[in-house]
């Protein structure tokens, strides 16, 4: 008889597998966890710029939370006899034109401006990812219906898009500079997204599950959405930038959260009328904002890199 | 009765430029306990056959015409809703690619289990116990543990067997196998299609199994149906078809074959087929494979209108004008 190639790679297979779990079975277990994510895992790390910007933006998440509750000043108070101070021990940051100290303005504004960026994000992923699935999923006139929907929606420009959102709402706090915000971008998702599914829904395993009897929930559900994470990861550190950007820019054209209150464009604002006498009131904000930006955006690429890494290779 | 009939099947494709007839009139039955092999090259039509009997044709298909009568019921009637019921349970397909062919993000067993659990209303444990040894089934060592593996800790050879594990889950009465070798090794095919037959005995199944590839399925089949341009052109038990092919077409594709022992073995270049298949749109009156036949002249009936398909000797359908054994000089070469 023939002897079968690959019944001799089996057999070799239980041999060694067998020896294996004879000697230790925990080595067998660890060896097994060496799945998708932990892959992905060992190349962001290996990319030095994803975790310094994850090291930078996560630095910056401590000092945005913990900073309020240690440093003793009160943030609204106003005291004219220290205004204007440059940077200190006891001020790292100066202060503003009515003494307020801006090492603690700063981190509070970046509670706003960072506590919308991630609402606004987390809206506009659910809504985007509804948007696609649905429309990438159902096809025909449904998809081309909401596609057309979408298109005239993309024929607004993104800023006066939210600022009509706003205008609406007549006031501007928190939750209304997040639906705006969301609004306005989450366009951009929805399309990636039906995308996404378009493409998955050619896969094989697509075709394998409807012919085993699997139903139209449980392909979406199961099949296709979960396939979609790496995407939707990334897709976060795109769209988080985004948001605090716009949300910066509306503040700074004094369109965003209502004083006492700051955000960080609200921030650069104040110090834009004095920035030739007192730089560090606008610089300090300004950083800020392009310390975020810019470590999410080396963070979503190290994603995107670790998650897809044909991408890479094909660079 | 037959486990599956299939009468006058016609699935057309919409196309810009008319209809597609990639299926057009195709009429076998597959009975308990056998495999059929489909037989043709590509776009003859036989994966679009197969599909129409699971009901998975796209969007863009459909069927205009003809009966699939699964154990006495017609498949064309049955709503989705009720296809959905009879796909995984009653009738089963694997696909060429079982690379791709399971999902990346979950395991084995979870895609496993899916099956059982959505048509035998099994509990969690009932159906990974069941998988495990589903699993043992197909040969795969240290079942156990390899259940809870993702698929790209499998090599394709083995991912193939779990299509196959899955396909069985739910003890089907008809197991379509589309291809089910092409993507693999050359090696691993051959423990492919024993397993094959060693499960379709076991679980007491019927199998259709389609392939370009003569040599899988003088292995594999008990009867074979040719396909060439959406029709049937030939269709005789396995033996007899290699015995005595009648088609000009299936004497080609059997020159086509690369021999490599035995009394006929072949020396110099395999002979092609010229010429190309017509075009499914625009299709002539004539005999669909008479631009590329041998022994076709312009005089012929069959250069006029295409021959119906006929039974040469019991057992044996034949579509052409001039099969092997009525054209001149048949008679002496017949009983070589």
């Amino acid at each position: 008889m023939a002897v079968n190639p690959e019944e001799m790679e089996v057999r070799q297979d239980v041999v060694r597998r067998e020896t294996a779990e004879t000697s230790s079975y925990e080595a067998g277990a660890a060896i097994r966890q060496s799945s998708l994510w932990r892959d992905a895992w060992q190349r962001f790390s290996h990319n030095k710029a994803a975790v310094i910007s994850m090291v930078a933006f996560v630095l910056l998440v401590i000092y945005v939370v913990i900073t309020p509750w240690v440093v003793p000043y009160d943030p609204n108070n106003v005291d004219f006899s220290s205004a204007y101070l440059t940077p200190t021990w006891s001020h790292p940051f100066g202060t503003d034109e009515f003494g307020r100290d801006l090492f603690l303005r700063t981190a509070l504004g970046g509670r706003i401006s960072i506590g919308i960026g991630f609402a606004a994000t987390f809206a506009i992923m659910v809504i985007g990812i509804a948007y696609g699935a649905i429309s990438g999923f159902a096809g025909g006139w449904l998809d081309n219906a909401m596609m057309r929907f979408l298109d005239a929606l993309y024929g607004l420009p993104y800023l006066p898009f939210a600022i009509i959102t706003l205008a609406i709402f007549g006031t501007v706090n928190f939750w209304t500079m997040v639906v705006s915000l969301t609004i306005a971008s989450w366009l951009t998702t929805a399309r990636v997204m039906r995308g996404q599914i378009i493409t998955l829904k050619e896969n094989d395993y697509v075709r394998s599950a409807r012919a085993i009897g699997a139903r139209w929930y449980r392909i979406l559900f199961r099949h296709l959405l979960p396939n979609t994470l790496g995407v939707v990861i990334v897709f976060v550190f795109l769209e988080l930038p985004n948001v605090v950007l716009g949300e910066a820019f509306l503040s700074f054209l004094g369109l965003g959260i209502n004083p006492p209150k700051a955000s960080w464009g609200s921030l650069a604002q104040d110090g834009y009328q004095q920035y030739l006498s007192h730089p560090h009131i606008i610089v300090i904000p300004s950083v800020a904002i392009a310390w975020l930006i810019l470590s999410a955006f080396f963070i979503a690429d190290g994603l995107r890199d670790a998650l897809d890494p044909r991408t890479r290779e094909a660079a | 009765m037959p486990l599956l009939e299939v009468e006058n099947l016609k699935t057309y494709f919409k196309s810009r430029r008319g209809d597609v007839r990639a299926v057009d009139g195709v009429t076998f039955a597959v009975e308990r306990g056998l495999t059929l092999g489909i037989v043709g090259e590509s776009g003859c039509g036989k994966s679009v056959t197969a599909l129409s009997v699971m009901g998975l044709l796209t969007p863009n298909a459909r069927i205009v015409d003809g009966a699939i009568r699964f154990d006495g019921r017609d498949l064309t009637r049955l709503s989705e809703r009720e296809l959905e019921d009879v796909r995984g349970r009653q009738i089963a397909m694997i696909f060429q690619d079982p690379m791709t062919s399971l999902n990346p993000t979950l395991t084995i067993g979870t895609q496993l289990t899916e099956t059982m659990k959505r048509h035998l209303d099994m509990s969690t444990d009932a159906a990974r116990k069941r998988a495990i040894e589903l699993l043992e089934e197909v040969h795969i060592p240290n079942a156990r543990q390899r259940l809870d593996d993702y698929p790209h800790r499998y090599s394709g050879g083995m991912r193939q067997r779990v299509m196959i594990a899955i396909a069985l889950s739910c003890n089907p009465k008809l197991l379509i196998a589309d291809e089910p070798t092409t993507a693999l090794d050359v090696t691993v095919q051959a423990g492919i299609l024993d397993l094959l037959e060693e499960l379709r005995e076991q679980h007491e199944m019927s199998m259709i199994i389609i392939t370009h590839d003569m040599g899988v399925v003088a292995e594999a089949a008990d009867d074979i149906a040719v396909m060439y341009a959406g029709q049937i052109v030939e269709q005789a038990t396995a033996e007899d078809l290699f015995d005595r092919p009648e088609h000009p077409y299936t004497e080609a594709l059997l020159g086509a074959l690369p021999q490599l022992e035995g009394e006929n073995v072949r020396e110099g270049r395999l002979t092609a087929i010229r010429g190309r298949p017509p075009d499914l749109v625009d299709l002539p009156d004539a005999c669909r494979f008479a631009p590329r036949c041998p022994y076709a002249n312009p005089n012929d009936a069959c250069a006029r209108h295409n021959p119906e398909l006929r039974e040469i000797r019991p057992a044996h359908l034949v579509r052409s004008a001039h099969p092997a054994s009525e054209r001149a000089g048949a008679l002496a070469g017949a009983d070589a």
